[in-house]
């Protein structure tokens, strides 16, 4: 078992590692001058362009470029944000529990939602219920994110006025989280349907049912455990789609985390923080996926014990 | 006449609704006496399993429907029972073991609690309690370590160890009944023999009533005091095993037991039956294989590399035209690694493959593909070896077209004439797989091999996924070809019978390794390693009155694993 986390840890390094690489490049990538493009707002001469060009080390040539930002990435300096006017780490450990919160607050109702449609479903096979709910399913899965968002705006917090229309208090997280979680949760109750499909025409089903268990101890015990593996397997790349909504979702809902923060350094052209924000969104996303899969092998013996 | 323990009046199963209803099991009755093993023998298709899961309530919901019959046992009718009377039943009073342990244990679930669950729920034993019974049973069935045992997950036992965990766990409520699907169908035969004995054993012990089922004629006379033959969801005999087998009264029943391969009836000949007027006999040299060894790597650590798992070493072998070498040996003992690497589909680590002199290891990729032409494969499942949206026309005219033989209404007469030879119609060209059963199937693979005019044919267990009636026409369908045609084998089998039946000359693998060979009457007949020999013994003969004796133990430490040492003309033993 250490050997298999440490294994993921080693594949979590290398993925954050690519990410430095692209976040160097993406500079190089976007057409015209950074340093111009960043300061347009600005009165600038060509001598303080060139000054800052100097500053920044864009004028180094790129392989230098890249070692020099890795090096500061080491000892935890992603740079300084020109629109929070202070380090991007700061800026975006600020942020981040509120995204954290969220995406959070998303996956378990993705799961539990998704998780119960899904399983439902497939006990329901080929019955209107299995039907109704994957056409649910479908509608989650297609509708966008920002739609979704607005829907629940509109019902919840404009119509009925249950719940606020953004903030920062737990009352506000319930709606972004709502939204988030149900588009997620729809892909997972599709996982889980067919996963569960698979399992209940199982042999070792069929064995659990000729031992006289209890029709829910069949259930639960034996087929949703087995089930859930390839469910689960798949929530570290659900997670990542969450990381990417909550980006669209914070701004729809006015939250302030970690996607609103990049939206705003997008337009501010506030190059360190959008540098910092991409670092740290694959951190994150790596280091979740890592999370899941020790689960997924908590849950299936054959990968914990690699055979 | 009321004194059965478990009494079938009528039984009919029927899947689906209207036109496109399928009747499985039509008025099915028999009768079940305390403590008697009964066997309902059939092929697939004849309703044999479909009739026991119904007793239980085990069918697939709503495609499956009982439209009829009684099934009394203690005075209670199973099939009316409501689900809560007959969940009490299962797995206490009458539990039952399936054909694949290795896929009836549930995988993320420890050995222990998947014992004692079913103790708790029908005996309402506390855990400490169940606990000790579980220990108890594995220690009936034999297996070594218990405590271990309880504590493993079922990846970790081999086939025949996770079925002894079936065993006990069917039997720790001391059922009346055991229903037992094709319990050792899926196993070695000498995993068999000793699953059959330990469930004699049991029986004696318990008094247990068993409904065996089964395909194997050899399991029926070794287990069965009595027997239901069942055809097309219809019993067609019903009788003592001893009368079954000496005078079968359904012409079904008789068809079925001279299908029967059986080990030995060739005892006295020198090659297979002759089933053409002039049979081709041995003459060149068409494969000649030497020092094949193969390691799959294991999966190794970060920085270290895992010891593998030896598949081939040392293996040799030469088979000629017109002449079939068998590979005889259990799962794992490299035999089909052996036939992948004679063609090639796998690469191997060392040693020497010639095709007609050339050394196909040493050939570049074209000249390879060419080479291939020589040799074709026949696998084991048809139903997996065809591509199922291809129509039959294709699938058999696709090597010729590739290896640029024939095209356009060419092909097509090939393709005819292809058809015919091994037995089927030539308008079958426009089908699709499906539309076809197994042994059809098998003879459009055999089909597909021949068209390139093969020399060499791998045939990696071509009828094991066949009933027997079908197996006996494919192997003389085989039999035929290779008379007429002068073709090679490499027959790889796990079935000494077919073998008997099929072979020039035998290699027994064991552990990656040949063990034994020669002629096919100096190694069955008289067998010079104790492997061998172990392994004859322990196929079940289809004779109630002519049994197989208690297993010889095999010590495993000292068996000899080396080299081929000739032990009598061209007859050679592992030292």
């Amino acid at each position: 078992m250490a050997r298999f986390i440490a294994q993921r840890l080693v594949a979590a390094l290398i993925t954050i590692w690519i990410a430095t690489i692209a976040v160097t490049l993406l500079i190089h990538l976007v057409p015209g001058d950074p340093v111009r493009i960043m300061y347009s707002g600005f009165q600038t001469t060509d001598a303080e362009i060139e000054a800052i060009r100097e500053r920044l080390g864009l004028d180094q040539p790129v392989v230098v470029q890249y070692v020099m930002y890795l090096g500061r990435v080491l000892q935890g300096d992603l740079g300084y944000s020109i629109v929070g006017d202070q380090p991007v780490l700061d800026t975006l450990l600020q942020r981040f529990p509120a995204t954290l919160a969220l995406t959070v607050s998303a996956l378990i109702i993705a799961v539990v939602v998704g998780g119960s449609l899904g399983f439902f479903a497939a006990y329901k096979k080929g019955t209107a219920w299995d039907f109704g709910a994957m056409t649910l399913a479908i509608v989650g899965v297609s509708m966008p994110h920002f739609w979704l968002g607005l829907l629940l705006l509109f019902l919840f917090a404009m119509t009925l006025e249950w719940l606020p229309v953004g903030g920062s208090g737990w009352q506000n997280l319930i709606l972004p989280a709502l939204t988030l979680g149900l588009a997620t949760g729809a892909v997972i109750a599709r996982l889980t349907r067919s996963a569960m499909i698979d399992i209940f025409d199982q042999d070792f089903v069929r064995t659990a049912h000729a031992k006289g268990l209890p029709k829910t101890l069949v259930l639960y015990r034996h087929a949703l455990r087995s089930g859930l593996v390839p469910v689960v397997s798949m929530l570290g790349l659900q997670f990542a789609y969450l990381m990417g909504g909550a980006i669209v979702i914070e701004n729809v809902f006015a939250w302030n985390g970690v996607g609103r923060l990049a939206i705003q350094a997008v337009f501010a052209r506030d190059y360190p923080l959008i540098q910092g924000f991409i670092l740290f969104f694959a951190t994150v996303v790596a280091l979740v996926s890592v999370i899941i899969d020790v689960a997924y092998a908590l849950l299936d013996p054959r990968i914990r014990y690699g055979t | 006449m009321s004194a059965a323990l478990l009494r079938v009046e009528g039984l009919t199963v029927a899947f689906g609704h209207g036109r496109g209803r399928n009747v499985a099991v039509e008025g099915l009755s028999y009768h079940l006496d305390a403590g008697e093993t009964l066997a309902i023998v059939g092929e697939s298709g004849s309703g044999k399993s479909v009739s026991s899961m119904a007793l239980l309530g085990l069918l697939p919901p709503r495609t499956a429907h009982i439209e009829g019959g009684r099934a009394l046992y203690r005075g209670d009718d199973l099939l009316s029972l409501p689900e809560a009377g007959l969940r009490a039943l299962r797995g206490n009073r009458i539990a039952m073991i399936f054909q694949e342990p290795m896929t009836s244990l549930t995988p993320v679930i420890r050995i222990g609690q998947q014992l004692t669950e079913a103790l708790e729920e029908h005996r309402g034993l506390s855990g400490a309690e169940a606990r000790d019974k579980a220990l108890e049973m594995l220690r009936l069935v034999d297996l070594s370590d218990p405590p271990r045992r309880m504590r493993q997950f079922p990846h970790e036992l081999s086939g025949g160890m996770r079925q002894r965990v079936m065993i006990a766990m069917a039997m720790a409520l001391e059922p009346d009944i055991l229903i037992a699907d094709e319990p050792t169908t899926a196993l070695d035969v000498t995993v068999q023999a000793q699953i059959l004995d330990l469930m004699r054993d049991v029986q004696a012990r318990f008094g247990t009533a068993i409904l065996l089922i089964t395909h194997d004629m050899g399991v029926v006379a070794e287990m069965a005091d009595r027997v239901v033959v069942m055809n097309k969801g219809r019993k067609v005999e019903e009788g003592p095993v001893g009368a079954i087998f000496a005078r079968p009264q359904a012409e079904y029943t008789a068809r079925l037991l001279a299908a029967v391969p059986r080990l030995g009836a060739r005892r006295e000949e020198d090659g297979p039956r002759p089933v053409t007027a002039d049979p081709a006999r041995p003459g060149e040299v068409v494969l000649h294989a030497e020092g094949l060894g193969k390691t799959f790597a294991g999966r190794g650590g970060l920085f270290r590399k895992a010891a593998g798992t030896v598949a081939m070493d040392d293996v040799g072998f030469t088979v000629r035209a017109g002449e079939t070498l068998a590979l005889v040996g259990e799962s794992g003992s490299g035999k089909s690694t052996s036939g992948r690497a004679v063609l090639r589909l796998l690469e191997v680590d060392e040693g020497r493959i010639e095709l007609e002199g050339e050394d196909l290891r040493a050939l570049p990729h074209g000249s390879l593909r060419k080479a291939r032409r020589a040799m074709q494969m026949v696998f084991q499942d048809p139903f997996a070896a065809l591509n199922p949206r291809m129509s039959v026309g294709r699938l058999i005219g696709e090597p010729m077209y590739i290896h640029g033989i024939a095209q356009g209404a060419e092909l097509q007469d090939r393709v005819a004439e292809l058809l015919r030879r091994v037995g089927l119609e030539a308008d079958h060209m426009q089908r699709y797989p499906h539309e076809f059963s197994g042994g059809q199937r098998q003879r459009i693979c055999i089909a597909r091999a021949l068209g390139v005019e093969p020399k060499l044919i791998v045939a990696d267990e071509p009828t094991s996924a066949l009933d027997v009636s079908v197996q006996a026409q494919v192997l003389e369908l085989m039999l035929e070809l290779q008379q007429s045609m002068g073709l090679a084998y490499l027959f790889i089998s796990h079935d000494m019978a077919v073998v008997e039946e099929m072979a020039h000359r035998v290699a027994v693998m064991r552990a990656g390794r040949i063990v034994e060979m020669g002629p096919r009457r100096d190694v069955l007949g008289d067998p010079r390693h104790p492997y061998t020999s172990a392994l004859l013994a322990a196929v079940p003969r289809p004779d109630p009155t002519a049994l197989r004796g208690k297993l010889p133990k095999l010590d495993l430490d000292t068996l000899p694993m080396g080299a081929l040492r000739q032990a009598a003309p061209n007859h050679w033993v592992a030292a």
